[in-house]
């Protein structure tokens, strides 16, 4: 189980079959190809079949092994149907990585009952459905691994992000309730990305009046004084999908630069 | 490939239990490993095995409550050449007494050694590391830093005051790329748990019955707080500073933390 010392830094997921939602992009897409890298079978889900194509043809070029499971996590249906074809096409799932999400701004009495449902739709209860469904194949395997993507907005309050803040501290509860529950067979542990620099986090920037300035003040809030990267959140996903941390359960991660320890 | 190459690697407690194996396995690592203890011939065991392991390692006598032997230990780690890149305070003692009968030395000992000494030791190697461009402070708390248990009131009050100076010195020094994180192991089968645990009537019934406390129902292996050690001493984690790893097999998810 653990890891022998001098190990082979190359093959930390070899036979290692990982699901990983919204990997279509950004921090999702960075963990596809580590993971890959490090010798793992990815199940790419994603709604964005474009984008998760684009995720399985990037892992073909470095010899890694993918698929596409298209998956819009506010449906139930769509999330059993995910992890169906993962066991269907490789027959065991030792990694969940439950990173899709959205992200909808609003202070509590401008959010709407619609953002509110899909926000804890999406965020909550849909890593509810995965792992309902997913355990009992982890379970199954040599030490299964549950990684759920929370934020530095679900550990501390921030203005304009009720519905948000309320998912994520959710599923930081829960993803300890399941380390609990599982304990013996299955990890489960909870990254808390801070800012990072992906294609969705661009998004909202070009939304934003004065981005730049808006940017130069958020690092200015960051200790390490920068925006993080999607693979600086691929590399924690690596440590906490390897057996690199089999005695590590129930621990929220923080990819934040330092930025929660200022609250 | 090794994930520790070109860098000195300070490893305070080296002597004994987590320690040792942390100067082993960061040895194996490629690190030029500093073995610093109190106990000098047992941090000198250690580093010998590490040259005859094939690797690099010295041993340096200190006291971590002294700040000029902590000092002159850092000064000597500087003096072997490539940069120090990591320091693990792992050097701690443990009292096993309850508040009302715990006196004002043990009480001044145990906050010495679990707290002051990380202070001294970061106080003296962080501007070495500033220096080299960067380095990884690995502070070694304990679960019963973020979750009492009676019995403990100086080891709980070192190590939970040790989770706050964790997170101030990050905070510091960010700017700098020195990163400061926390280990926070529960009973692992080396080290202090060891020693305590052989004092029980029946040790290994204790034990078991400590191991199947928590989530995994086992004891924690030394090894896999190595892995988490390389993890946070090495460029895995550079966006990672000010944060305190479980170690513990679910345990402190119990808890609030």
């Amino acid at each position: 189980m653990t890891i022998a010392a001098g190990l082979d830094w190359t093959n930390l997921l070899a036979d290692k079959v990982a699901l990983i939602t919204g990997a279509a992009s950004g921090q999702g897409r960075a963990a596809a190809l580590l993971f890959g890298a490090q010798g793992a079978k990815v199940v790419v889900a994603d709604f964005n079949d474009e984008g998760a194509a684009e995720t399985v043809k990037m892992l073909e070029e470095q010899d890694s092994e993918g698929i596409v499971v298209h998956a819009d996590v506010s449906k139930r249906g769509d999330v059993d149907v995910m992890v169906d074809t993962a066991m269907e096409r490789y027959g065991r799932l030792d990694v969940l990585y439950n990173n899709a999400a959205v992200q909808m701004s609003g202070r509590l009495v401008d959010c709407t009952e619609e953002e509110w449902d899909l926000t804890i739709a999406t965020n909550l209860s849909a890593i509810f459905w995965a792992c309902r469904k997913a355990l009992p194949h982890l379970i199954e395997g040599d030490g299964g691994s549950i990684i759920n993507t929370a934020s530095t907005l679900g550990l501390i309050g921030s203005e304009g992000f009720a519905a948000y803040g309320a998912a994520k501290a959710g599923l930081a509860v829960l993803t300890k309730q399941i380390a609990i529950e599982y304990g013996p067979q299955v990890r489960a542990n909870v990254i808390a990305p801070g800012s990072i620099d992906t294609p969705r986090f661009r998004k909202v920037l070009d939304k934003t009046p004065g981005a730049e300035k808006f940017v130069e003040q958020l690092k200015k809030g960051i200790p390490v004084r920068r925006l993080g990267e999607a693979n600086d959140v691929a590399c924690i996903a690596l440590f906490l999908a390897s057996d690199m941390s089999a005695y590590v359960s129930g621990a929220v991660i923080p990819a934040d630069g330092g930025l929660a320890v200022y609250r | 490939m090794t994930m520790l190459e070109d860098r000195v690697a300070i490893v305070v407690g080296g002597a004994s239990g987590l320690g040792d194996a942390i100067a082993r396995r960061f040895a194996k690592e490629g690190a030029t490993v500093v073995v610093a203890d109190i106990d000098e011939p047992g941090a000198k065991v250690v580093a010998d095995a590490i040259v005859a392991d094939g690797g690099n390692g010295i041993a340096v006598p200190c006291d971590v409550t002294k700040s000029a032997d902590v000092n002159a230990m850092v000064e000597e780690a500087a003096s072997i050449g490539p940069r120090i890149g990591v320091l693990v305070c792992s050097a701690a003692v443990e009292s096993l007494v309850p508040i009302v009968d715990l006196s004002d030395e043990d009480w001044q000992r145990v906050l010495d050694i679990d707290l002051k000494g990380p202070f001294l030791c970061m106080k003296a190697a962080i501007p070495h590391m500033v220096k080299g461009g960067g380095g990884s402070v690995i502070n070694m708390g304990s679960t019963l830093g973020l979750i009492v248990a009676p019995g403990h009131p100086a080891y709980c009050a070192a190590k939970g005051g040790l989770v706050n100076l964790t997170k101030q010195a990050a905070i510091e020094h960010a700017p700098d790329k020195v990163r400061i994180n926390m280990i926070a192991p529960s009973a692992t089968t080396t080290g202090l748990f060891m020693k305590h645990s052989a004092q029980a009537p029946d040790p290994e019934k204790l034990r078991a019955q400590i191991g199947a406390m928590n989530p995994m129902k086992r004891l924690g292996d030394p090894e896999e707080v190595c892995d988490a050690a390389v993890f946070l001493a090495s460029d895995m984690s550079t966006y990672l500073s000010g944060s305190v790893l479980p170690l513990d097999g679910g345990m402190a998810a119990r808890r609030i933390v």
